[in-house]
């Protein structure tokens, strides 16, 4: 399988504090890709691993089938918008589109034209001037233009608010219809992935706690509930249990689908499916 | 990148631009009223006995406006590294990291090599460009001020004629480039760089520049014309004589000895040196005693050797330190 991010192992510490611990994924390519954690998850980490922003301290990565920012050709097929879209304050719109155009051979500057006039943006106005919305649309475009097989953006929205992150989203949305690349985007909440992502990394605590297609997730987790003291069926992983007086509620991942007369089988939300996992280590840790 | 580097970098070259023009108009002025005296002095027409007219002509060049930019050239070669360093080297990567802009820059499809080499190159060439102007222009200005080599080899000068300022200036900017990677933050890297470019350009003087040739050595007769004073003190009375030596060259010491080498530290006679006999019969005494002067000394003849050699450690250094910066980049995140 010739994986758009093939990770083994992949850890990183900065000191003593583990960032990311023995991360190991395969990402098939063509997939949008929903990377979600909560803060200090370590998503940001490993993005910039991915990009080449940083270095891992242990463990094998492989982007697009080469070390990540290899040489200029590997640079090339990858775009990345870090988190609060950096851009140079007091460069103009057109700068930046200048500057993408200088630094990128597959830069396609009628794309980026578009984009902008079609964002309703001055191309004389200068990045500092623009609004938190109108900067991601800007890190955005210059990530686009350079036309690459994958594009990573860490945490586009989290600074934006509802309606520029729907914009942004759109935008996105439009990317992936029409170039067909690879998209990797983390966020803290699931609401802003759940409409645009195929596949879904779910990263707690430094390490993957689950990681797939979201229809297989979608089909291999869910809610059961049953009476007190039922016995829990044979091969399912419990993730999450509430009880009452006399009913017990289970978020469980299980490889085959249940079919047992004492539990009441309910499909899950991505959201109760991310919330299930990230509330588990927690709970692990006070038993 | 050359271009970006130039989009970043333009606001930066029109100041030095504007500066340097103006800098041009001011020396093009004096060195016309220099040269008007020059004449005027009676200087250019002398051939001979003319010690008295060159005297008077350099009194009357090295008072009012002309004396000020002679100085005020000397001051601008030595504190511009300082600036270029602070300005040019310490924000080339430092304001990149501050605003998080790396983080866009990195994610082209340059290599974070090629990305800082190219940097490092135009506005590395813009340093040599200016400050190589810039002495050209003092150096030539200051010709008949400076009298020749004999008095540029002296510290004061030295550091701020001909191709040394130049490589002050590379090194200045390499060590603000340094201070910008490693401490991440402009300011606090355009401090630095100050602090350790001013450190070197007094600490060179002072401290190294004499030892990077070997130092030429005479022991001529004690001139007592050339005394300018007299130091005795202590129970045993020593006495130390103060004065020139004539010697064409940069004096580095200085010391006074006796017929037979030892060096002389009294006592002084108190029938004829005190505070009840006048200075006029110590002279005399002193002029008695057959005593010599015992300097070291960096010859005019070394003026170029030593020109070379500062410049050849100074880029060296920023060589290192470049390479250094290239390296350490490349583990930034």
């Amino acid at each position: 399988m010739n994986a758009v991010l093939a990770a083994a192992g992949l850890t990183k510490r900065y000191g003593r504090r583990t960032a990311l611990s023995d991360c190991t994924l395969a990402i098939p390519p063509g997939r949008v890709v929903g990377l979600v954690g909560p803060n200090g998850a370590g998503k940001t980490t490993l993005l910039q691993i991915a990009v080449g922003l940083q270095p891992q301290t242990a463990g094998t990565i492989q982007v697009l089938g080469n070390a990540p920012a290899a040489d200029a050709a590997q640079l090339a097929r990858v775009g990345f918008v870090a988190q609060d879209a950096p851009t140079y304050a007091h460069l103009s719109i057109a700068d930046h589109l200048r500057f993408g155009a200088h630094l990128n051979p597959r830069w396609d500057a009628r794309l980026a034209d578009e984009r902008i006039a079609a964002l309703g943006l001055d191309p004389e106005q200068k990045a500092g001037k623009l609004s938190g919305g109108q900067r991601a649309q800007l890190a955005l475009t210059l990530a686009i233009a350079k036309r690459p097989d994958l594009l990573v953006l860490d945490e586009p929205v989290a600074s934006l608010d509802p309606l520029a992150r729907r914009q942004f989203l759109q935008s996105l949305m439009a990317f992936i219809a029409d170039q067909g690349a690879s998209v990797i985007l983390s966020s803290h909440l699931v609401s802003d992935l759940e409409r645009v992502c195929d596949y879904l990394i779910v990263l707690v605590a430094s390490q993957v706690q689950v990681a797939g297609e979201v229809d297989e997730l979608m089909t291999t987790h869910v809610r059961i509930s049953g009476g007190r003291g039922a016995a829990v069926p044979d091969g399912v992983e419990i993730l999450e249990e509430s009880h009452t007086e006399r009913q017990t509620t289970l978020v469980v991942r299980t490889p085959t689908p249940i079919d047992d007369p004492k539990w009441t089988v309910e499909p899950l939300t991505m959201e109760d499916l991310v919330l299930a996992y990230m509330a588990r280590p927690a709970l692990e840790t006070t038993r | 990148m050359t271009w970006l580097t130039w989009r970043q970098f333009r606001s930066q070259t029109w100041v030095m631009v504007v500066g340097l023009i103006a800098v041009g108009a001011v020396l093009l002025a004096a060195a016309k009223a220099v040269s008007d005296l020059y004449t005027a002095s009676g200087a250019a027409a002398c051939t001979s006995g003319c010690d008295p007219v060159i005297q008077n002509f350099l009194e009357q060049a090295g008072s009012g406006w002309t004396g000020l930019v002679y100085s005020g050239g000397i001051a601008l070669l030595y504190v511009l590294p300082g600036l270029i360093g602070a300005f040019w080297g310490a924000p080339l990567v430092a304001r990149e990291l501050e605003a998080g802009t790396h983080r866009l820059a990195w994610n082209q499809s340059v290599t974070r090599t090629r990305w800082l080499l190219t940097k490092l190159g135009i506005v590395g060439a813009a340093t040599v460009a200016t400050m190589g102007l810039l002495s050209l222009a003092i150096t030539w200005f200051s010709s008949r001020l400076d009298e020749g080599t004999t008095n540029m080899i002296k510290p004061e000068l030295f550091g701020a004629r001909d191709v040394v300022p130049i490589a002050y200036g590379l090194f200045a900017f390499a060590v603000g480039v340094t201070a910008g990677i490693l401490i991440r933050r402009t300011v606090p890297a355009m401090a630095v760089t100050l602090a350790v470019y001013f450190g070197v350009a007094v600490a060179m003087p002072l401290w190294i520049r004499k030892h990077l040739l070997p130092l030429s050595h005479a022991t001529p007769p004690l001139d007592v014309a050339n005394i300018h004073g007299l130091m005795i003190g202590g129970p045993e009375r020593q006495l130390t004589i103060l004065g020139d030596v004539d010697v064409t060259g940069w004096l580095v010491s200085n010391q006074t000895i006796t017929p037979t080498g030892a060096l002389f530290t009294g006592p002084a006679d108190p029938q004829y040196c005190g505070e009840t006999v006048g200075p006029r019969t110590c002279m005399d005494w002193i002029a008695t005693l057959n005593l010599r002067r015992d300097v070291t000394y960096q010859p005019v003849s070394h003026y170029w050797p030593l020109q070379w050699i500062e410049s050849g450690i100074l880029v060296a250094v920023a060589a290192v330190l470049i390479a250094f910066c290239l390296r350490w980049t490349r583990r930034l995140t």
